[in-house]
């Protein structure tokens, strides 16, 4: 059976889920990161589920791939900040950076 | 016939997007270049922040250009559709590269990035300057979330630039968590959208919705419903850009761990990037018949969350005594009272007159685009002030401003005429700014009630915000100076550089000429947008 275009769907929602759980939940600056990874793909997922089955065609793995490209980017941006956070406070800690009170 | 696929390739690019992008592609070469300077050691004969100046600079120039070549309606799609050219965008450009002038003058003032870093600081400008203008000119959705991602990228970077500073190091963690966590969230509305719709064009998102929807788009069709979640979603990491509330919890704490230089271009820049995005989001969305009853509800949902930000932020602002983070809750004011144009705007152009209210409408993009006007030289010369007096005393909070007129009258005068500004009084620019706005309400509220709603909140806020700009006011013009405080002595130079800011904030009110022209401007702008579609 082949499977259908909910099928990826729901592959992509759970991860997204997962994602957004990770990210509520996880108290370790780089475990938010990884909650931030499985949004990102569970999109990526959806986009080329969707350029397999409708209109949206070729554009659907050319966003894929530029999704692919900038979690690169933006994950090495957000480790160098979580080590900067490191050596200025010896943990990563989300909750103990509470100089600032938001 | 490959051969004539890359020929069309390369006719287009050299023959519009290339003189179309110019201005962006100056900024990047000065990324380069500004890099290259320090790999050969030139950096010590000529300052780095001369070559950015330089590119900047050119960048304006350039812009200029575009501006003088373009006729008032046109609207030019390059780059394989991925970018839009209008009078809107080239006013982004202008405007964005203007405000990096003046941002580099203040940090040479100030001198936060020290020799060493300077190339590094500069390029994360420049880059996170190219992807607001990228935001302002994005035609699709892939530009919507790349040009998204490269202004905050290198935001989050300049946020923790302060290095061994334990606050700063905070404020980006905090920013870089929730700002990758909130462009995730965004992506995934992207998905959906694209994926149901079938395109990623933004001006084609209403027709397809249309089609979708075969008929009567009501929110009882799935399909309509999957796009509706994507459109909230997409809201998400636009709303967290605009610092609106609910997503606005970042911004306090970026802005107090930021130097007070970085909190004036996230304030100003990051805020007309994103409003310029998603009026073209809005703009793609709207005008057809079928869809004006589901987007007139969300031009009102968003004059609610105008509502809430305008009103969080004066009272939040309120108990303040850091001075950032105050203009950090003033900031969050004033992108709802700029959030109510696009509201206004919305109701406007869905609505069955649409036509015959069309001068109303581009009055309403003008609006914002006048707002952000004189919010570049009010808010820039706030944090001016802020960054200048912290040089001198070593702190930011309010009570260090007690006295000030006695020590600097400059920054005192010139400090004063921008919260003046802020609070909306005449004959200051942000007053007519203000006032445009409030009209291009008042006249979507004969459309649909609920933004009487929205005027009024926004009237009243303005009386509240007075409240807390006063204690500014107060302290720097009535208060003595504590005896044991250090002397704000500042030079010539530093003095002016914030009073020409003044200056412009205040000829943009009596002025009636500039006043005029820059409005007319961005009313063209604004009816560049809307014929755009």
């Amino acid at each position: 059976m082949q499977p259908s275009l909910s099928n990826y769907l729901l592959v992509g929602a759970v991860l997204f889920v997962c994602g957004v759980i990770c990210m509520a939940t996880k108290r370790n600056g780089i475990g938010v990161l990884m909650g931030v990874e499985l949004v990102l793909n569970g999109a990526n997922i959806n986009f080329v589920a969707f350029s397999k089955f409708t209109a949206l065609g070729l554009d659907g793995q050319v966003f894929s791939l530029f999704v692919i490209v900038l979690a690169a980017a933006e994950a090495a941006v957000a480790l160098a900040i979580a080590l900067n956070f490191y050596n200025n406070h010896l943990t990563i800690d989300v909750d103990r950076g509470n100089k600032l009170k938001g | 016939m490959f051969s004539e696929l890359i020929n069309n390739l390369i006719k287009e690019t050299t023959g519009n997007g290339l003189n179309f992008f110019s201005a962006e592609l100056w900024l990047s070469g000065t990324i380069v270049a500004m890099l290259l300077f320090r790999l050969f050691s030139l950096d010590r004969l000529v300052p780095t922040a001369f070559v950015g100046m330089i590119g900047a600079g050119l960048a304006v120039w350039y812009s200029f250009g575009q501006f003088q070549a373009i006729e008032a309606d046109q609207s030019i799609v390059f780059f394989g559709g991925m970018l839009r050219q209008d009078l809107f965008s080239i006013y982004f450009r202008i405007f964005l590269s203007l405000f990096l002038i003046l941002t580099i003058a203040l940090t040479v003032l100030t001198g936060i990035p020290d020799n060493e870093d300077a190339p590094d600081f500069y390029s994360l400008l420049f880059g996170a300057t190219i992807g607001m203008m990228l935001m302002a000119s994005a035609n699709n959705l892939l530009i919507l979330f790349l040009g998204v991602e490269m202004a905050s990228v290198p935001s989050y970077v300049m946020v923790g630039f302060l290095k061994g500073r334990k606050s700063s190091s905070e404020a980006s963690l905090k920013y870089v968590v929730y700002g990758a966590g909130a462009a995730g969230v965004m992506l995934y509305g992207i998905s959906l959208v694209a994926g149901v719709l079938g395109t990623g064009d933004m001006s084609l998102l209403a027709d397809h919705l249309k089609v979708v929807s075969s008929g009567a788009a009501g929110l009882a069709d799935p399909e309509v419903r999957t796009v509706a979640l994507g459109v909230m979603l997409v809201m998400v990491g636009l709303a967290f850009k605009l610092s609106l509330v609910p997503f606005h919890f970042w911004c306090p704490d970026a802005f107090e761990g930021a130097s007070a230089e970085v909190a004036g271009f996230l304030s100003v820049a990051s805020k007309a990037g994103a409003f310029g995005l998603l009026v073209r989001f809005c703009i793609g969305l709207s005008g057809v018949p079928e869809t004006a009853a589901l987007m007139t509800a969300f031009g009102v949902a968003l004059g609610a969350v105008a509502i809430v930000t305008v009103t969080f932020g004066n009272l939040a602002a309120y108990t303040q005594t850091n001075l950032k983070r105050l203009f950090a809750y003033s900031t969050i004011a004033h992108a709802g009272y700029m959030l109510m144009a696009v509201s206004a705007m919305l109701v406007m152009i869905n609505s069955d007159q649409a036509a015959a209210l069309s001068k109303e409408i581009n009055y309403s993009i003008g609006g914002l685009l006048y707002y952000l006007a004189v919010y570049l030289f009010m808010n820039l010369g706030a944090f001016a002030v802020i960054a200048l007096v912290r040089n001198y005393t070593f702190d930011e909070d309010i009570s260090s401003f007690k006295g000030l007129m006695t020590q600097s009258p400059a920054l005192a005068i010139g400090m004063a005429i921008c919260i003046f500004s802020l609070i909306g009084m005449p004959p200051f620019g942000g007053f007519f700014a203000k006032l445009m706005i409030f009209a291009s309400v008042y006249k979507a509220a004969g459309l649909h009630w609920f933004m009487y709603i929205v005027l009024a909140a926004g009237g009243l806020n303005t009386v509240f915000s007075l409240f807390y700009y006063v204690r500014i006011l107060k302290a720097m013009f009535l208060e003595e100076r504590p005896a044991e405080a250090r002397k704000v002595s500042v030079p010539a130079v530093e003095g002016s550089y914030v009073l020409v800011l003044a200056a412009m904030v205040f000829l943009m009110g009596v002025l009636p000429g500039l006043a005029n022209g820059l409005s007319s401007i961005a009313n063209s702008a604004g009816s560049a947008v809307v014929s755009g579609k």
